[in-house]
């Protein structure tokens, strides 16, 4: 079974410092999205189980050639790659294009999974667009996925329930931070992951009307905490004020 | 010169402080407490290659060279010293076999010792001596084609693990040291109950005893004699290990003082507001990035070593300075904890039991500097 992850590279937020209030983005390691990793890691589980291979597949800057090493290690067959600045800032819609018609030049993959959300921007689009453009059926907050026969069986974590759905391959599936641990690579693994093969495309080697509408950022402010400053005396205080403001005893 | 970290060495960091964080973390109390690393921390530590880290691939390693060695080594002991002193002393034992040993020596040891299916003992410590080769007592005598070694060795890393453990005796014919490769729980081997030691738990420490230790010839490592050259190389790639565990140590002691001098408050504001803490602060932030650029060179020094007595230097200046600068920072980690850096509830108690061993393992810290002095007026 062929499957496709699509993954994002974004700046490794455990080492993003802030100062007034701005996250600090210069010089940041870069990494790929923590739900990403669960995508991938249930598509590397899925093959194991039933054999084929597993394409990241990513967008972004030059970078990506390096931030890839990061899911060969951790599991994945190869690489697809298409690299240009300009993906960096680019609106969902425009990655999504970009996606799928990368996918539109592999051998046709049963299976496209995507992290429910990417790290940094959580847009929560990108999956579904793809699958809207490529005419394939979605499912997403999936927490649990089985493949029987031609058809996926996936359950999807609701607020309110669970519901278990079924749905013909090839689709799109996008995935909850649940659904997996993804896997430490071993040091053996890390240092094979720049020989996996690569394909490496420029933007304009796609041919693909992308369009052009970026993501401009006017304000991104961390929240501020008000601390209420209650002061208690004894432990009693103590779970009489937490009472009061709701966070015991709901 | 570039000192960023390639993606390879990034992702190996990353990956030993994430196995650490997340499986070690919760289990690191307890193995202080018990003096014993729970199997399942050794299968995962296995798993993930960290027993051959440096060593190549056609020997059972992972080929991650001594770069990749002291980053995962540090991320390791800043959670756990004695998990890390373990590998260490099992690395300084294969590394031995690694430049010294024979293609069916390093088959035959390196193999299930990169795996972690077994770990490596290096004995030279006697109870008579722990700096000084001429004072090796445990003697090794030609039997044909064996050798019968008889003797104790004191305070040996791993000594209970299965495993190989290289060992030095003086031999009947040469009159001077020489290594050998000897099975541990071979016939004639017995260890002691395991010391107990101030910190470090988890790394086993005993005491060896070799009672008509038959051992063919062919584990003779490279030729009778040659004890003296093994240990010296065979230590400098130890204190690699050493220094990397100590650094990691210092690491978790300056992030613990960090933590309590923003946590702990004084008229309603945080003690990090002394200028006093602060200075301990800025003390602990210099000495751990000196140490850090240390250590880190020093790995990238032992992938490459063209003179052993160069490296020798470097190994022993790098060692001495890490860890006597590990167990300070730790010290002033432990003041700005005041008295609650007493209690065993801290894990800055913790730490400064560990931190305080470093200097005194693998040459003690004079000894050391009797090296780069001696080797320094010869250039
Ligand atoms: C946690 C731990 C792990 C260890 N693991 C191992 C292991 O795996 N294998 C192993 O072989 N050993 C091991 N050891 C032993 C350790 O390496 C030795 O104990 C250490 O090298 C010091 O030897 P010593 O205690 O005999 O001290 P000594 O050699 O007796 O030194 C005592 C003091 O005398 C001074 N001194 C000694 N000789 C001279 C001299 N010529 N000139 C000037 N001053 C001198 C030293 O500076 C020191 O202050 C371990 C020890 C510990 C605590």
């Amino acid at each position: 079974m062929n499957i496709v992850v699509a993954m994002k590279q974004i700046p490794d937020l455990q080492q993003i410092r802030i100062r007034n209030r701005q996250p600090i983005l210069d010089d940041v390691p870069l990494t790929l999205g923590n739900i990403d990793k669960n995508g991938l890691e249930a598509g590397v589980n899925l093959r194991d189980e039933l054999g084929g291979k597993v394409t990241v597949l990513l967008a972004g800057n030059e970078n990506i050639e390096d931030t890839v090493k990061e899911a060969l290690a951790a599991g994945a067959d190869e690489a697809f790659l298409v690299i240009d600045d300009s993906l960096d800032r680019a609106e969902s819609s425009v990655i999504a294009n970009v996606l799928a018609a990368s996918i539109k030049q592999m051998e046709e993959p049963s299976l496209i999974l995507f992290g429910e959300g990417s790290g940094d921007n959580y847009s929560g689009q990108v999956g579904s667009r793809v699958a809207e453009i490529l005419n394939l059926p979605q499912v997403s907050f999936a927490s649990s996925i089985e493949i029987k026969g031609n058809q996926a069986v996936v359950t999807r974590s609701l607020e309110d329930g669970e519901e278990i759905v079924q749905v013909d391959l090839p689709a799109v599936i996008a995935v909850l931070a649940d659904i997996n641990e993804p896997r430490i690579p071993s040091v053996t693994q890390i240092l094979k992951a720049g020989k996996k093969p690569k394909e490496v495309l420029e933007l304009d080697e796609l041919e693909v009307e992308a369009g052009k509408a970026m993501v401009i950022t006017t304000s991104n402010l961390a929240p501020e905490t008000e601390r209420k400053r209650v002061v208690v005396k004894s432990v009693d205080e103590l779970i009489q004020a937490l009472t009061t403001e709701g966070y015991v005893g709901r | 010169m570039d000192f960023n970290l390639s993606k390879e060495q990034l992702l190996i960091q990353r990956m030993a402080r994430d196995f650490a964080e997340k499986y070690i973390e919760p289990v690191a109390e307890q193995i202080d407490r018990e003096n014993k690393i729970p199997d399942d921390i050794l299968e995962g530590l296995a798993e993930l290659d960290l027993f051959g880290i440096p060593f190549p691939e056609e020997y059972g390693g992972a080929g991650g060279g001594y770069d990749g060695y002291v980053l995962a080594m540090e991320q390791i002991g800043r959670v756990s010293g004695g998990i890390a002193m373990t590998l260490s002393a099992h690395s300084l034992g294969l590394s031995a076999i690694s430049v010294f040993g024979n293609e069916e020596q390093k088959q035959k040891y390196m193999v299930p010792g990169c795996k972690g299916k077994h770990i490596v003992s290096f004995a030279f410590t006697e109870p008579g001596t722990g700096s000084d080769p001429k004072q090796i007592t445990t003697t090794a005598v030609k039997d044909g084609d064996h050798y019968i070694i008889n003797g104790t060795k004191r305070f040996i890393s791993n000594a209970n693990w299965p495993g190989a453990i290289i060992l030095f005796a003086r031999d009947d014919e040469s009159g001077k040291p020489s290594g050998f490769i000897i099975d541990k729980g071979c016939e004639g081997y017995s260890i002691s109950e395991p010391w107990d030691k101030m910190g470090m738990h988890g790394g086993m420490l005993l005491d060896v005893y070799l009672k008509d230790v038959r051992v063919p010839a062919e584990n003779l490592l490279a030729g009778p004699g040659m004890g003296y050259p093994i240990l010296q190389l065979g230590i400098s790639f130890g204190k690699v290990g050493v220094s990397s565990t100590a650094l990691g140590g210092m690491l978790a002691a300056y992030e613990e003082g960090l933590k309590y001098a923003k946590e702990k408050m004084h008229r309603d504001k945080p003690i990090s507001r002394f200028q006093s803490v602060q200075l301990k602060i800025a003390d602990m932030a210099i000495k751990y990035e000196a140490a850090r650029w240390l250590t880190y060179r020093l790995g990238y020094l032992a992938n490459n070593v063209k003179d052993p007595r160069q490296f020798a230097k470097e190994a022993a200046l790098t060692k001495t300075f890490v860890c006597e600068t590990a167990f300070e920072v730790t010290r002033l980690a432990m003041d700005i904890h005041g008295s609650y850096g007493l209690m065993n509830d801290y894990k800055i108690s913790r730490l400064y039991r560990d931190t305080i061993i470093g200097p005194q393992i693998e040459g003690v810290a004079d000894m050391q500097k009797m090296i780069v002095a001696g080797l320094t007026l010869a250039d």
